[in-house]
């Protein structure tokens, strides 16, 4: 049993339906993109899911059926902006919440030290949150959703407000509970980071999910028939090449249908040409998003 | 259960330790209070307390006081009153200075023709309407007693001319329970006793402002929450009934707590009072109606601030909180009116009657009435049993607002929204 199904879920607000048709399942153990424009219906889906919001049609399960009190103890949530005592120090806020997580209070500060001294949080313990920095809260907000050890995450842009250093922290430990077996949705429009945390991912627009699979494998999908070459020197003319274009010393080359990138690398050796660089083209993830959203390419 | 506690802990502690709280709910009663304690302080220089009363179940303070006998009649000093409270002086000039240094509070002056007029002078330095109005009593019993040639029994007699023993058939009200105290011989106690007929009021009051307290608290907590997005993690952590009844007790308890600073100060201050302000030292309140105060404040205090955390959960921003606020306390505010109005004339009239039985203005009107008496059981009875039942649905009610579809909605606050979404769940 999958730790979530959807299954053609719709949600209205008035005469907006913010999500007209969604399904996907999430395995466990695994960093579930959930990936869309804004507006598409992503946090009405996370909401939806977490029984925050009813669905009209559809069904959710999660964690094994339905939502109820105790499985909330179970799951961490990270709303996208906020969500923190704005008034109260860090440490009170964290402790505060973790414990109606079903924490015991030991417990939950032996783990808060770990993870404050982790995010470099400790000196800013007794600071009100509102007087830490916009980085700083994030990260707050990132071990409040973690602290009580959820087998189930959903976190909504955790990258925001991050630097390079901390976002590389969060990284590791998504990876690091991904590891130990926690199953991860992620909500974000940073596309690289999915590309390098996402195992599979769904892509909302308009309220429906029109992409939803494993990333390598929508990747190659993606992909046609393309080669990604650098030489020393000057590129012969190739036959069966369709267009050329050039990318920061990259030159992509277009592929005609019976030509593969075989007879490309072929035709290169044997005119002596030296290679620096040789790759099928696999479009980015951004790029992927850019053209099913704008263009419609599903 | 836990969950519950974990949240009333919390809320308690914060309130607790928000220093405006602390300076509004504690500083201004201690502040009251130190103000008393150094005017009974300035004043109990010239003035001592001593024992008056023949029967020796009263004592007072008595200030020390002098007098100006140009019409030679004060022979004797009754022996209620010490002699060295009650200085000679041989004329004004005298009792003057004696004023000015401070050996007296205060001097009398009995004309030459006191016996044809029957008036007499008395001259206080502090006679402001907020300060003691003096010890005239003193005087003229001192008159009397002289005028008796010094016949203390016959002067008892004529101070105290009937021993009238009253049967009343009709329920007694509350201040007329007062007014038994024993006001047979001398003293400022039965003249106060003209302060307990505003116990109506001052309940009305006192009720009025804990239960707005108590749930302007749960109001800006719930909204505040909700502004800041707290309120969509704490929903997935927490049961909404768990979350209100967490706050409704620890809100209702952060606000008992300047409830009874308050009422310490007020209780400490008619201790005071009886040489400060001439209030009643020894008020006290009817167990009876101490405890049906309570049963009606915490019923009152659970509606009433249910109701403030289901505005709250509507409220899309914390802007709209005074127009909130003023949609759910209309209902005790015209409570609040009718006691004012009908505490002095016809408590127990059809309309507050019907409104101390009705469940939002019950706390109020109910109170206002059982503070002047006559309030049969049963009429008390069932507007506790309404309240109850009232109780029970807005807490159930409420707590089936505090789902995200309400809490997220972000719509206009408005009293048609918040009746539909109270009464039928929905928006």
């Amino acid at each position: 049993m999958n730790p979530i199904e959807v299954s053609h879920i719709v949600k209205s607000f008035g005469a907006t339906q913010a999500v007209a048709d969604v399904s996907f399942a999430v395995q466990r153990g695994e960093i579930f993109g959930l990936l869309g424009p804004n507006g598409a219906g992503k946090t009405t889906t996370i909401r939806l899911i977490l029984d925050i919001f009813k669905p009209e049609r559809g069904t959710v399960s999660i964690l094994g059926g339905s939502m109820t009190e105790a499985k909330k103890d179970r799951i961490g949530y990270m709303p996208e902006d906020r969500g923190l005592y704005q008034d109260i120090a860090l440490e009170r806020c964290l402790m505060y919440l973790a414990t109606l997580k079903g924490l015991s209070k030991v417990e939950a500060h032996k783990r808060l030290e770990d993870y404050l001294e982790r995010f470099d949080l400790s000196a800013h313990r007794k600071k009100k949150v509102k007087e830490l920095s916009k980085g700083m809260q994030q990260k707050a907000q990132i071990i409040n959703t973690v602290l009580h050890h959820p087998e189930l995450i959903i976190i909504d842009e955790p990258f925001t407000a991050l630097d390079p250093i901390n976002t590389q922290l969060v990284k590791d430990l998504m990876q690091e509970l991904r590891n130990q077996g926690t199953t991860i949705i992620m909500s974000t429009h940073q596309m690289h980071q999915v590309e390098e945390l996402c195992d599979r991912i769904v892509l909302i627009d308009e309220g429906r999910d029109v992409l939803y699979g494993n990333l390598e494998e929508i990747r190659r999908q993606y992909s046609g028939n393309a080669v990604l070459v650098r030489v020393v020197g000057t590129l012969p003319s190739l036959a069966g090449v369709e267009t050329i274009s050039y990318h920061n010393g990259t030159t992509k080359l277009m592929l005609m249908k019976d030509t593969s990138p075989q007879d490309v690398l072929n035709t290169l050796v044997a005119e002596n040409v030296i290679l620096e660089k040789f790759e099928i083209a696999i479009p980015s993830v951004s790029e992927i998003f850019i053209r099913v959203v704008e263009e419609g390419d599903r | 259960m836990s969950k519950t506690l974990h949240v009333l802990r919390y809320e308690l502690i914060t309130t607790l330790s928000r220093r405006s709280f602390l300076l509004v709910s504690f500083g201004i009663p201690l502040l009251i209070i130190l103000i008393f304690f150094v005017i009974s302080i300035m004043k109990s220089d010239t003035s001592s307390t001593i024992d008056v009363s023949s029967n020796t179940t009263q004592t007072i303070e008595l200030e020390i006081e002098g007098y100006v006998d140009q019409a030679g009649l004060i022979r004797v000093i009754p022996e209620q009153i010490p002699s060295d409270h009650l200085l000679p002086y041989l004329d004004e000039e005298h009792a003057y200075r004696a004023l000015e240094t401070g050996e007296i509070a205060a001097f009398y002056i009995i004309p030459e023709n006191y016996v044809e007029t029957g008036e007499f002078i008395y001259v206080h330095p502090t006679l402001t309407p907020s300060s003691s109005d003096g010890q005239d009593w003193v005087m003229r019993r001192t008159l009397l007693v002289n005028l008796l040639d010094g016949d203390a029994m016959l002067a008892d007699k004529l101070w105290n001319p009937m021993d009238l023993k009253v049967t009343n058939l009709a329920p007694m009200p509350q201040y007329d329970r007062y007014a038994e105290e024993d006001c047979s011989t001398p003293g400022p106690a039965c003249e106060s006793n003209a302060l307990v007929q505003y116990i109506p009021f001052i309940m009305a009051v006192l009720f009025y402002m804990f239960i707005t307290m108590g749930s302007s608290l749960l109001i800006r907590n719930v909204s505040s929450e909700k502004e800041n997005m707290v309120m969509e993690i704490l929903m997935l952590s927490v049961h909404p009934r768990q979350m209100l009844t967490g706050k409704l007790v620890g809100l209702g308890i952060a606000s008992l707590l300047p409830t009874i600073a308050y009422l310490g100060a007020g209780y400490i201050v008619l201790r005071l009072g009886g040489g400060v302000l001439n209030l009643p030292s020894e008020l006290t309140i009817p167990p009876s109606l101490l405890v049906w105060g309570i049963v009606f404040f915490v019923l009152g205090y659970a509606v009433y601030a249910s109701l403030m955390a289901g505005a709250g959960a509507l409220l899309p921003n914390m802007k709209e909180i005074t127009q909130a606020t003023w949609v759910v306390m209309i209902p005790l505010f015209v409570g609040y009116m009718v006691a004012l109005m009908a505490s002095g004339e016809a408590p127990h009239g059809a309309l507050p009657t019907a409104l101390s039985l009705f469940p939002l203005t019950a706390p109020i009107v109910m109170i206002m009435r059982l503070t002047i008496g006559g309030v049969p059981l049963w009429q008390i009875l069932l507007a506790v049993g309404l309240m109850m039942l009232t109780a029970v649905f807005v807490v159930r009610a409420v707590a089936r607002m505090f789902r995200a579809q309400v809490l997220l909605s972000g719509q206009p606050f408005s009293a048609r929204r918040y009746t539909r979404a109270l009464l039928f769940g929905r928006m």
